[in-house]
């Protein structure tokens, strides 16, 4: 019953050079085939956190496991087994989908069936387009087409769903589930509460450098109501963006 | 090992397709030296089926007019009998391929003797553009050695005193291309390698690929890579073109010629990776590629010759990596020069060379 966690984090720290601790000693850790997110306000340290993670940023302090590979002694042999989807990342202009994904395969020394991975992110009518033909919600799925072409073992989503329409973001969502049922670990960070509601096990809640909150929503929902938390107003049991989904209905826009 | 070849390929192929897919730097490397040849070619194109010399005879013994009036016998020759000064402006605007100075006395008989005796023909021929004045002294020289057997029946008694004569007018297609070549491929060096790997770098691509277990160096070497390449493509096809379209005249030997502009490519390479790794953005990148570049531009004997400079200014430029590769690649051109006689301008690039990737490596930075 105790399996090995997929990602362990210990103790971990990132004092930037001018004297800014961005994060301050935290540890958690990440099972096999679950969805994890990272909430937080702006400037928490969610980003950070993930670079470092993913090998992209060095360490200041404390341990950062994945899939029993420390991550600062291979960080290589890390992203060889991870996908990694950057909060604001392009591609190389004036190629197409299907061009840059070989690339991306390639970077991997891997094989991949690129055609097949558009099908899987429901762009393979646009293999031939350029990623600036694209619209947001396109952009972000083929950008987490990129993060899939090695298999990874976990990816990382850095708010992938921010600047989205409520159609694409419910469509990313689904995509979300989609690499959580091929087995794949994903770590997510997002502003959107009911988003990380929706799609997360279990999250984190970061502010200023450290983990003020861990546990499923549900939990940390009822922890909240177990305090005496009374909202301010009362709940009506639909959404503005519930009304919105209903009129305009679910399908893509772009 | 074998995911580094791969991803270098990649990558490679990645950016070729990348720079042909661009437009506007197509433009700039392919098109824009070719109309810059075009224009200048056309400007300073004469008649290249005929010379035209410019002859002034100071003597008035009847073998100096028998010389004249043999020149003007020859059809590859148009003389113009002129006055001296007139002669050296017309060779100066490269009017004249030619200018043929019989001085005073030639053809005198000496009393005593009873012998000619003296018999010098002074000639000057614009340096700029030395293969007309060369090929017209070459046929004079014939027609000399001619008129030593008709008049004298003695050989050599007329001789050649023959000059280059640098001016500082717009000279032909060879002097022309070679400079043309060398400033395309500094700003292929510059420019393309600049922008290209700054806007990866504001875009965030490069951070997507530090993503990957692939070390973005091998961006840096295939950036590298595509650029050589577009560089010899370069060369060849100006060349080409200016050979069939411009007359140029190609003296030396053609892979001397490529060898030159790997080299020259490679040294300007370190420029661009300085830039692209230093800058943050586009924004810094622009100035600091124009500072490198632009003095070179109009210093380094392009457009035309560095002898009009004062002595400090040519001193200066004399070491501009640009002036190395221009001078070079026009003496394999023009003079048919071997790579053991370009042993400065060949030390001058690759010390500039090792400064500007030893600098891009101080300085770089990969976000």
């Amino acid at each position: 019953m105790t399996q090995k966690p997929l990602l362990e984090i210990k103790n971990l720290r990132k004092m930037y050079d001018d004297g800014f601790e961005a994060v301050k000693g935290i540890s958690f850790s990440v099972r096999k085939g679950e969805v994890f997110g990272i909430l937080g306000p702006n400037g928490a340290g969610k980003t950070t956190t993930l670079e470092m993670i993913e090998g992209m940023r060095p360490i200041t302090g404390g341990t950062a496991l994945l899939d029993g590979l420390n991550v600062q002694e291979e960080p290589y042999a890390v992203k060889e087994r991870i996908g990694v989807q950057l909060q604001a990342s392009s591609f190389f202009p004036n190629l197409s989908l299907l061009e840059l994904l070989k690339l991306f395969s390639d970077l991997y020394a891997e094989s991949t069936n690129a055609m097949e991975l558009l099908r899987e992110v429901g762009l393979e009518e646009k293999a031939k387009s350029a990623v600036k033909e694209l619209s947001g919600g396109q952009k972000q799925r083929f950008s987490i087409a990129t993060t899939l072409v090695n298999n990874p073992v976990a990816v990382f989503l850095d708010e992938p769903t921010t600047g989205l329409d409520p159609q694409a973001r419910r469509n990313l969502w689904d995509l979300v589930q989609q690499i959580q049922k091929r087995g794949t670990t994903v770590i997510i960070t997002t502003h959107y509460m009911e988003e990380a509601q929706v799609l997360c096990d279990r999250v984190a809640i970061m502010d200023e450098g450290k983990i003020i909150a861990l546990d499923t929503p549900d939990k940390l929902i009822q922890q909240l109501l177990d305090r005496g938390f009374k909202p301010q107003t009362k709940v009506a049991p639909a959404t503005l963006e519930d009304v919105f989904i209903d009129l305009t209905g679910k399908e893509l826009r772009d | 090992m074998k995911r580094t070849l791969i991803s270098l390929w990649s990558l490679t192929v990645a950016s070729t397709k990348m720079y042909f897919r661009n437009k506007s730097a197509v433009f700039f490397t392919l098109f824009l030296p070719l109309a810059f040849i075009g224009v200048f070619g056309l400007l300073s194109q004469s008649g290249n089926s005929s010379f035209t010399l410019d002859v002034t005879n100071h003597s008035t013994t009847p073998l100096a007019k028998n010389v004249v009036t043999g020149l003007g016998k020859v059809s590859a020759f148009k003389v113009n009998q002129v006055s001296e000064a007139d002669g050296a402006t017309q060779l100066g605007k490269g009017k004249a391929d030619l200018q043929v100075i019989i001085p005073a006395g030639f053809g005198q008989i000496d009393p005593a003797t009873h012998r000619v005796s003296a018999t010098k023909i002074i000639t000057h021929y614009n340096a700029g553009k030395p293969q007309n004045g060369q090929a017209a002294n070459l046929v004079l020289g014939q027609i000399v050695a001619g008129l030593n057997d008709q008049v004298t029946q003695t050989p050599q008694i007329i001789s050649l005193e023959s000059s280059g004569v640098k001016t500082n007018n717009l000279g032909t297609i060879d002097f022309l291309l070679p400079g043309i070549l060398a400033m395309s491929i500094m700003q292929l060096g510059i420019f393309s390698v600049a922008f290209a790997f700054v806007s990866m770098k504001t875009t965030g691509m490069l951070r997507r690929i530090q993503a990957t277990p692939t070390h973005p160096i091998n961006f840096v070497i295939a950036q590298g890579a595509t650029r050589l390449l577009i560089g010899l493509l370069q060369v060849v096809l100006l060349t080409v073109l200016g050979v069939w379209l411009f007359g140029f005249h190609m003296l030396g030997n053609w892979l001397t010629f490529l060898l030159m502009a790997i080299l020259g490519t490679l040294v300007f390479l370190g420029f661009g990776f300085t830039v692209a790794g230093w800058a943050k953005d586009e924004n810094q990148a622009a100035p600091i590629a124009n500072i490198f570049s632009f003095p070179m531009l109009f210093l380094s004997g392009i457009f035309f010759p560095r002898d009009a400079f004062p002595d400090w200014l040519k001193h200066i430029t004399d070491f501009f990596p640009l002036t190395y590769l221009a001078d070079a690649m026009r003496s394999i051109a023009n003079e048919g020069a071997h790579l053991a006689q370009l042993s400065g301008d060949i030390l001058g690039l690759v010390v500039w060379g090792l400064i500007m990737f030893a600098l891009a490596v101080k300085v770089f930075k990969w976000e």
